[in-house]
């Protein structure tokens, strides 16, 4: 069991998502930053299927009533126990001792894996969390206090000190084109290619809204379809929207291009008031940058 | 039909660009035909598809080849499964009914009865947990969105706009015009589905 001693501005309970639900309308929530998520699993020593707490705005502390492995993964994140340790790297945390998470200015996600994973039951599928339609097996906040049961732990302690290389984040990601690409104006899709945007405040789960280029949008209204993460629409007013974990199943306003998912840790960690760019590649090797022809 | 790339992990597969009943059934068959693949789940909207892949277990490349598959032969409207009939119990007393009935030309109780006397197609759901989008709307009670949402719609409200009727399935901000309210819960996390409409569902509502 751990008990929470100090909750963060919101800390949610997330596992990889909640799929197989979009056609009832239901968002796949689940981490904001899969790969900071994923990495927090693997040092702890829990299954692809688990559940981790995701941490908006820390410090965020708490303490486990036995010896549990903990990871703490996100964009410039540490862990202190009785000393502090960098984030990415699996912390042994004795029984009663406080674990602290701390970031920067520049942390807006954090993860917070325990070896033996949040023992929750799943609703529909999944232990992740849609504060909007007060979904998943604890669907709110987690506030001071709290005390949650985590399952059999089978990490030792030999994993303590084990580390993963965390992603250099800041200002890019990539992004495939379209699909709604054809629809915009001669050249909306190189400026947005090109662009340099800045991060608005007014950016969640949902999704990160930038700002400081304006992107022609498409002329011709357009009948709603469905949506995956990474997608950038573009409204009337040409300030795009990448849409995260929490996104609406279904949208209405055209579809520049789509961050691939490997990426969207680098739009959901990017602050507010940070630039981002968007490198161009191709789906098939999205790992490779595309070469512009013009 | 076209197949375009929806990032990574998913296509997006347009049938056309207009509301049609028969081809919402055909998107819905294309999305049934391609979850029965087994590679992934399918969104159907009003006229289009967008088909999921996990790149991890399936190579772009053998995807593309699949979606185009599809798109080349799709299964048809046909091959969608047909819907159950839904009734809504529904007290019309929404704080948009004398409104909206007075735009239309129309006393409440004939707005009332030109929404309660037709079954609605659902076509999609969509924009939240368990909405269902359900159609069409009598012309004549046909109206706008409100200029600005409201702040907070309660769950069970039964709303009208843009040709189409929908019920709140949560509490949420909202812009269509609401008339009635129904107890009916439309969507249910503790239920598996949790949502009470399906695509292709028949509603019909019952003034209380």
């Amino acid at each position: 069991m751990i008990r929470i001693t100090s909750c963060g501005l919101r800390a949610t309970i997330q596992d990889r998502g909640r799929t197989g639900h979009a056609r009832e309308g239901i968002p796949p929530s689940g981490p904001a930053d899969p790969v900071a998520f994923a990495a927090s699993l693997a040092l702890a020593g829990c299954g692809d299927d688990d559940a981790a707490i995701e941490v908006i705005g820390l410090p965020f502390a708490f303490r486990c009533d036995d010896r549990r492995i903990v990871a703490v993964t996100g964009r410039d994140v540490r862990v202190r126990t009785r000393v502090p340790v960098a984030g990415w790297t699996s912390v042994l945390a004795r029984p009663g001792e406080e674990v602290v998470v701390e970031g920067s200015a520049l942390t807006r996600f954090a993860y917070v894996a325990l070896s033996g994973g949040i023992a929750l039951p799943r609703v529909l599928g999944s232990r992740a969390t849609y504060l909007p339609a007060s979904l998943g097996p604890l669907p709110r906040p987690l506030i001071a206090g709290d005390e949650l049961a985590l399952g059999a732990s089978i990490a030792g302690v030999e994993v303590a000190g084990r580390r993963i290389v965390p992603p250099a984040y800041g200002g890019r990601a990539r992004a495939v084109a379209g699909p709604h690409d054809a629809r915009f104006p001669d050249g909306s899709v190189s400026t947005f290619f090109s662009a340099t945007f800045t991060v608005s405040p007014e950016s969640d789960r949902m999704g990160v809204r930038l700002v400081g280029v304006a992107v022609a949008p498409a002329v011709d209204e357009l009948l709603t379809c469905g949506i995956v993460a990474g997608a950038v629409q573009v409204p009337h007013g040409g300030a795009p929207i990448v849409l995260l974990a929490d996104h609406q199943t279904t949208g209405g306003y055209p579809i520049i291009a789509t961050v691939i998912r490997a990426d969207l840790g680098q739009v959901a960690q990017a602050a507010p008031g940070e630039e981002l760019r968007f490198e161009r590649v191709t789906p098939e090797d999205p790992r490779r940058s595309r070469v512009e022809r013009t | 039909m076209t197949v375009r790339p929806f990032g990574d992990r998913a296509f997006l597969i347009e049938l056309e660009q207009r509301i049609d009943p028969s081809i919402i059934d055909a998107a819905r068959a294309v999305a049934d035909a391609w979850e029965r693949r087994g590679l992934g789940e399918a969104i159907p909207a009003y006229a289009s598809v967008v088909v999921t892949f996990d790149p991890a277990r399936t190579l772009w490349k053998d995807a593309a080849a699949a979606a185009e598959a599809l798109a080349s032969a799709p299964p048809g409207a046909a091959s969608a499964v047909a819907g159950r009939l839904i009734e809504i119990p529904t007290v019309y007393d929404g704080p948009d009914l004398a409104e909206t009935a007075t735009r239309s030309g129309l006393s409440t109780t004939e707005l009332v009865a030109l929404h309660s006397d037709r079954d609605y197609r659902a076509f999609f759901l969509g924009f939240m947990p368990g909405l269902a989008y359900c159609g069409m709307l009598d012309p004549r009670i046909d109206a706008p969105r409100l200029a600005s949402p409201r702040p907070r719609v309660p769950a069970g409200s039964v709303a009208i706009a843009n040709g189409q009727t929908i019920v709140y399935p949560v509490d949420s901000p909202g812009g269509w015009r609401l008339i009635g309210r129904t107890d009916l819960k439309v969507f249910d996390p503790a239920q598996d589905p949790a949502a009470l409409i399906r695509a292709g569902d028949r509603l019909r509502f019952v003034p209380r």
